[in-house]
């Protein structure tokens, strides 16, 4: 179900401020209410991955712990490609639903 | 006996499985680090159960390996895609400054030369103009390749093809850097000039060896790289 959306997920985690890996993982889950099972140390290359692409910068703060934490933040460019993946994905979303005949689709081809 | 240690054990076997970058293997380790403790202690518990959770909860560090080698080796790739075309720009400045410095000394081959010279050069022009097409047919080739998010066939396969493309123009790129030292060395050995005079000739194969040498170091680099990521990462 993740596969080839990681990166929209990722960018998506973030759009709320920046965050360290790890509370990336918790907004995911906390925000799909769970339903997202995927291997935590999967997200790490996709925050390098869009940080090479441009999409997220980075850098290294230390934690209370006294560890070392890299902390990601959307770039501009990050920012611009999350709202273009988000409005294809509710054109995708309302297009499947559509054709899948689900109730809120159905209620409003009726009404019109 | 060794008490269980579930998190530096893991992120042991993380670097060494990343050990085909080790500016990334050290980054990683700390970041990976950090999320494993932070993981490991979100409950208040520190023991080796809750740690091997936090291990488990993460997932298989070839897997994650596998994940960042794709990024890891098609930038190195791209790297000496980039190199092959500044050098093969740094090798045309420098042969035409030997060139216009001949021009400007009247210093014409002798008759002697003459025959081998037209040989080698002949040599040089093509083996340079071979390299600077593949040079930019491999730059644009891996500009244009997307990073895959896995370690798969595909992904080797757009690496070998970088990589046998970024050989295949640095290979004649070599033979013209010998082929214009050893043209120099001819005049400079036949005639003797004096050091004000050959200082320039020197100076421009010296760069262009230099150029050559850091090269092939560059992608015999990315190629053990890639070597050793495939042989560590293969199932």
């Amino acid at each position: 179900m993740l596969k080839g959306h990681l990166d929209m997920i990722v960018l998506a985690a973030l759009s709320r401020g920046p965050a360290h890996g790890y509370a990336v993982i918790q907004e995911i889950h906390r925000r799909s209410g769970g339903a997202f099972e995927l291997p935590e140390g999967t997200i790490y290359p996709a925050l390098h991955r869009l940080e090479q692409a441009g999409l997220l910068s980075s850098q290294w703060t230390t934690a209370e712990s006294g560890r070392r934490r890299r902390v990601y933040a959307l770039t501009k460019r990050g920012t611009r490609t999350l709202a273009e993946e988000r409005a294809v994905w509710l054109r995708f979303a309302d297009a499947i639903g559509g054709l899948l005949g689900s109730p809120g689709h159905a209620t409003t081809r009726t009404s019109r | 006996m060794r008490q269980p240690a579930p998190v530096a054990d893991y992120l042991d076997a993380l670097a060494r499985d990343l050990g085909f970058d080790p500016s990334l293997a050290h980054r990683v380790r700390q970041e990976v680090e950090d999320h494993l403790w932070e993981a490991t202690t979100a409950n208040g518990d520190t023991s080796i159960e809750a740690q091997a959770r936090a291990v488990m909860n993460f997932g298989e560090a070839r897997m994650i390996a596998g994940q960042y080698a794709a990024l890891s080796l098609l930038r190195q790739a791209r790297r000496s895609g980039a190199m092959i075309v500044l050098a093969a720009g740094a090798l045309y400045v420098a042969m035409k400054g030997r060139v216009a410095w001949y021009g400007l000394m009247q210093w014409v081959l002798s008759d002697t030369l003459q025959p081998v010279g037209k040989v080698v050069l002949a040599i040089d022009r093509a083996a340079y103009i071979l390299a600077l097409l593949l040079g930019v047919v491999g730059w644009a080739y891996i500009s244009s390749r997307r990073v895959s998010p896995r370690f798969d066939t595909a992904c080797r396969s757009q690496l070998r093809w970088s990589l046998g493309l970024v050989t295949a123009a640095a290979c004649p790129m070599v033979v013209s850097v010998i082929a214009d030292a050893a043209v120099t060395a001819l005049r400079l050995l036949e005639e003797r000039p004096p050091i004000s005079v050959c200082g320039i000739p020197l100076l421009s194969i010296t760069i262009e060896v230099a150029v050559a040498a850091v090269l092939v170091m560059a992608i015999g680099k990315t190629l053990r790289n890639t070597l050793r990521a495939s042989s560590l990462l293969s199932n």
